[in-house]
């Protein structure tokens, strides 16, 4: 059994006990000590800067051109935080139990309480940082309503939350480096952890631009490298959003905790070609106004307008008549799979759904829901040429969040000791699936708030070692597996392109390892990714060098990796047998289709060791004092 | 639909550039511009050619990597949008599609389509912050600021650092890009403290990189993906004026 | 660059009033544009706002150039293919090639009149009835010759663009934000332009045909 090293004390004063018993390190002795920080979203940036500004030596790194593109920018909605601004009857209470009680039950009460509790400290954080939140005329925040919970406590800048947030950390980091505090590589992509003496004190790097090798060392490593849902291929993720730093990590001991739980979010634009790389997300807000629905007939090739009101099934509506069209995002998703593999699928693929505004067009008028939505209906017309006021969209669920991530006790700290992982690449806050708006503050507080007060506990230890060199044989050794590992993919010189085999791998994952799965399909996909990774391994063709810029390259080495991650999703998959939030086991559910948990042999955290290409389970028990869990219901 | 692209290219900072012809098959207007050169790309990779370099990370037109100049204009042929919101919709069979990366001196091309634009991260780590350590913030709320303020800020501080306007402009000046910036931290009361510092720091920097002057095209706006307003440098000027005036 | 095309801005806003004066029946128009370019050559004042007005005029050529210079070191490769026309105004990508046909149109212009009047260079000029030095006839027999009319009424074209857009961006660039301010200042911008460009071209002509 995994100890997360859960301090003491009533569930309000936990994280105050454990800061009171923390180790501290005097300003003077902090200078002597090094971190580094790989990736620059809300969470990499936000510890970057936060370390920087205690006095550590800090290195941050990110594969993109500027720390400014993390994927953070991407999330529109909002951030939630226990402000109770609304005067609704919101608290860290209720905040914390929302957060517990979605996610199904599969997270730790402590870490959920502390993310509710630190997130008011936040929002005055990221207010005093210049971050444009909504106000009212009287120059008070606004708030606005998310999915799962029934009181306004989400903050959003226009549709661009993640973006103005992202921009204040990164502002705050750059202040880091002009007091040459921070020293920033961008364009470096990490491509394994060195570890001196079972801890990890270092990273090898690739510079992108010149493809030399480099290495790096600190007396400890924090990752903050974002989710890994692109091993679908087809995601609302960047394009370069990959598990390369997690998975090395994990291979050198770093347990992975819960890979396959992965949220589908229901309403991102559909697939239309094989060509295709990325499905944009339309935000969840749409669905407050927006009907969904599929034709009643089978392959009803129609236009939707010309289809009449009687033959249309409003699915949701039907099936789960008291929250509708808002259920949370893994029931929606699902209830869209379930249509389209009947054959009810819209669009020239059959694979999407509609999502149609005519009513409330006709209820409240063209102006009024173009003011609440004109930018994503804007949008919606710039990627698909479709004009949605006048027809319905066509949305479709996405592979979007990844509540899997390296396991991390309560201080954040991995199972390899000084290896820290924070964001959306650990496994901590959000079970087995994530409430809207919950992301931009996880990551937010692993960054800002909780690592800059667990780090120094582990530090004040580093401060009597020898200070970590690159000099030591095992960088040179780690430097030439890697190296050894890059000419391995360059002289494969087979036939077929890396997309060629991301496309092949995207294929079985998400048939078999998205939002619904059985034992048949999983074991199948097993055997099938194995076959996959023998032939990428045999046939894949990567032209260029690595002493250059080379793209492919940079692709090639991140898929080797999906590869096996996928083999690790599909495992954890099959292993829990019960249904749980995203986690949907076909074997385990009700007659009317609904997921069915299983508390006493699955209330736990399966934490997976890496061993020479197998994979050993091991647990970390949950216990819910404050809690009871109960069957979430949306009927 | 078929189309024939000229596309720049340039193995490294030092090599001299050209144009390269490649005729393309089996496209469909719902590909977009950068799954087009991907589908180039995989061709040319199985032909045992380098694939061409570009940039794009987040592919739905908010993280600014991408950045293409595209017949003649950057981002494409249409006003407010990003290469990658760019689908192949907009070209008609049988189009010639010029292809070139951003110019400007003080954006070097480092492969292909790939320009460095670091000289924008230097100009915002000459200002573009609100000196206040993690956890020393007021609460939130203690900072009252009008709706049309906030609005306001909102609108110069939805750049995405992507480089558009520098691309389009004819004299290479960042105004915009370091307007923004500076409107957006400078108009609130929480960057107010350092505004005079603020102002001539980053257009200070902003000159030492190497960029143009502002003439007021007005290119810069059009080809904003966030359509960010020129007179935003009109602003900037007055702000810089009366930080070097009055202090 | 603002500051010096502002205030040549104001002077051309002067210099065409008094123009209008040889629109007036010849009688008229002779002694009173005679006595008003001497005033002006009599006054202290005036004088030295003559020398702000060459100093504004070197400033405004030799900084336009220098800025001409900086912006091409910062864009020193063009684009292959450059749609511009697309995205902003022809006169505001080309303000250096108009401000060079506006400057060889003052060469001509300074030439034809200042040097000879001031500098005495070339015919002599004579006196009129009241004693003042006789420009009106130095306009007049000028404006004889039809290649001078048309070159002084063409080149008012690209001097009526360049104040078009000189005028407005002077504006911004002195900092000058207010955003409905800076709707009427285009349209100030427009009429002004188009007077100056009008006024100044059709004066030859007028004067051509009497």
């Amino acid at each position: 059994m995994l100890n997360a090293k859960i301090p003491e004390g009533d569930l309000e004063h936990k994280w105050r006990n454990y800061q009171m018993q923390s180790q501290l390190i005097n300003p003077a002795n902090k200078k002597k000590l090094g971190v580094i920080v790989v990736g620059s979203g809300l969470a990499g940036a936000g510890a970057a800067a936060t370390l920087a500004e205690l006095g550590y030596d800090v290195q941050c790194f990110c594969y993109q051109d500027s720390a400014r593109r993390a994927h953070s920018v991407a999330a529109q909605g909002g951030i939630n935080a226990a402000k109770n601004y609304q005067h609704d009857g919101d608290s860290v209470w209720r905040m914390f139990h929302d957060t517990l009680k979605g996610g199904d039950f599969r997270s730790r009460e402590a870490n959920v309480y502390r993310l509710a509790e630190l997130s008011a400290p936040l929002i005055d954080h990221y207010v005093q940082q210049g971050v444009p939140f909504a106000r009212e005329y009287g120059g008070v925040l606004v708030n606005r309503s998310f999915g799962g919970v029934q009181v306004q406590r989400t903050f959003y800048a226009r549709g661009q939350t993640g973006q103005q947030l992202l921009l204040a950390a990164y502002s705050q980091l750059y202040k880091m480096k002009r007091a040459k505090k921070v020293r920033m590589f961008p364009r470096h992509e990490m491509m394994d952890l060195v570890m001196l003496e079972g801890k990890a004190k270092g990273i090898i790097a690739r510079d992108l631009v010149t493809g030399e090798l480099k290495r790096f060392a600190a007396h400890a490593v924090v990752l903050a490298t974002g989710g890994y849902a692109r091993v679908f291929r087809l995601s609302t993720l960047a394009i370069g959003c990959n598990a390369t730093a997690i998975w090395k990590a994990h291979k050198r001991g770093a347990y992975f905790a819960a890979p396959s739980f992965t949220q589908i979010h229901p309403t991102a634009l559909p697939q239309t070609s094989e060509a295709q790389s990325k499905l944009t997300l339309m935000s969840e807000s749409l669905r407050n106004d927006g009907r969904i629905w599929v034709p009643k007939k089978k392959g009803d090739g129609r236009r939707a307008n010309a289809i009449p009101e009687e033959e249309r099934d409003y699915y949701l509506e039907r099936r789960y008549p008291s929250f509708g069209n808002l259920a949370p995002r893994d029931i929606a998703s699902r209830a869209a799979k379930e249509r389209i593999d009947a054959g009810y699928g819209v669009g020239r693929l059959k694979n999407a759904v509609y999502l149609d505004f005519s009513q409330a067009i006709g209820r409240l008028g063209r102006q009024t829901i173009a003011d609440r939505y004109g930018n994503l209906f804007k949008m919606y017309e710039k990627i698909t040429g479709v004009d949605a006021y006048e027809e319905p969209m066509q949305i479709s669920p996405a592979a979007h969040f990844s509540m899997g991530g390296l396991w991390v006790d309560y201080e954040l700290m991995t199972t390899i000791p000084g290896l820290y992982a924070i964001g959306e690449c650990n496994f901590s806050d959000h079970g087995a699936n994530r409430l809207g708006a919950n992301s931009l503050l996880q990551a937010s507080i692993d960054g800002y708030f909780v690592l800059p007060n667990t780090i120094n506990n582990y530090l004040a230890g580093a401060l009597q070692e020898d200070h970590p060199t690159t000099d030591h044989p095992e960088f040179e050794k780690v430097e030439n597996e890697v190296r050894d590992h890059i000419e391995k993919v360059l002289h494969v010189k087979g036939n077929k392109t890396v997309d060629h085999f991301h496309r092949e791998l995207g294929k079985i994952m998400w048939q078999e390892c998205a939002m619904s799965r059985n034992r048949e399909g999983l074991e199948k996909a097993l055997v099938q990714i194995k076959e996959i990774t023998d032939a990428f391994w045999k046939d894949v063709n990567v032209t260029g060098g690595h002493q250059e810029m080379n793209t492919e390259l940079e692709k090639a080495l991140r898929l080797a990796d999906f590869l096996e991650l996928g083999l690790l999703m599909c495992t954890d998959a099959l292993n829990r047998e019960e249904s749980c939030g995203a986690h949907f086991r076909e074997e385990y559910q009700t007659k009317e289709g609904e997921a069915v948990r299983n508390d006493e042999a699955y209330a736990h955290v399966s934490a997976w060791a890496y061993d020479q290409g197998r994979f050993t389970l091991h647990k970390e028990a949950l216990t819910f004092e404050h809690v009871q869990p109960s069957v979430r219901s949306y009927k | 639909m078929n189309v024939n692209f000229k596309i720049w290219r340039q193995d490294n900072p030092h090599s001299k550039g050209h144009f390269e012809q490649y005729g393309v098959e089996g496209l469909t207007g719902d590909m977009s511009f950068l799954e087009a050169l991907d589908h180039l790309n995989e061709r040319l990779v199985a032909n045992n050619e380098k694939a061409i370099a570009y940039e794009y990370d987040c592919r739905e037109g908010i993280c600014g990597q991408c950045g293409i100049f595209i017949n003649g204009r950057a981002h494409g042929p249409h006003d407010h949008m990003t290469t990658c919101q760019l689908h192949m919709r907009s070209f008609s069979d049988g189009d010639t599609i010029v292809v070139e990366p951003w110019r400007a001196a003080a954006f070097p091309i480092i492969k292909d389509l790939v320009v460095d634009r670091s000289a924008l991260d230097n100009i915002i780590e000459q200002g573009a912050y609100i000196t206040a350590k993690t956890g020393t913030a007021p609460e939130a709320n203690a900072i009252l600021i009008a709706k049309d303020l906030a609005d306001k800020a909102m609108d110069a501080a939805a750049c995405i650092g992507c480089g558009a306007c520098v691309a389009t402009c004819k004299n290479a000046s960042a105004a915009l890009f370091t307007a923004a910036k500076i409107n957006h931290l400078n108009s609130l009361p929480q960057g107010a403290h350092e505004a005079s510092k603020r102002v001539m720091q980053m257009t200070k920097q902003m000159e030492l990189e190497g960029f143009g002057s502002c003439t007021f095209t007005g290119a810069c706006e059009v080809e904003c993906p966030e359509g960010i307003s020129i007179v935003n440098i009109a602003e900037m000027n007055a702000r810089r004026a009366k930080a070097k005036w009055w202090g | 660059m603002a500051l010096t095309g502002l205030f040549l801005c104001l002077f051309l806003m002067v210099h065409l009033s008094a123009n209008s004066i040889l629109l007036l029946p010849e009688s008229t128009a002779r002694a009173l544009y005679n006595s008003y370019s001497t005033t002006l050559r009599e006054s202290l004042l005036v004088k030295i706002v003559a020398y702000v007005l060459y100093l504004s005029i070197l400033l405004h050529v030799g900084y336009g150039l220098l800025i001409t210079l900086a912006n091409q070191r910062a864009k020193p490769k063009k684009y292959a293919v450059n749609t511009f026309g697309e995205n902003s105004s022809w006169t505001s990508q080309n303000m250096g090639l108009l401000g060079t046909m506006v400057l060889l149109f003052l060469v001509v212009h300074l030439a034809n009149f200042w040097a000879r009047i001031k500098l005495g260079m070339g015919a002599g000029v004579g006196m009129d009835a009241q004693g003042h030095v006789d420009v009106y006839e130095v306009t007049y027999s000028l404006f004889q010759n039809l290649y001078f009319v048309v070159f002084y009424t063409l080149l008012m074209v690209p001097l009526g663009l360049h104040l078009h857009h000189g005028l407005k961006s002077a504006f911004m660039t002195l900092g000058f934000y207010h955003k409905k301010g800076l709707r009427v200042l285009a349209k100030v911008s427009l009429v002004y332009a188009a007077i100056m460009a009008i006024g100044f071209g059709i004066i030859p002509f007028i004067v051509y045909l009497k």
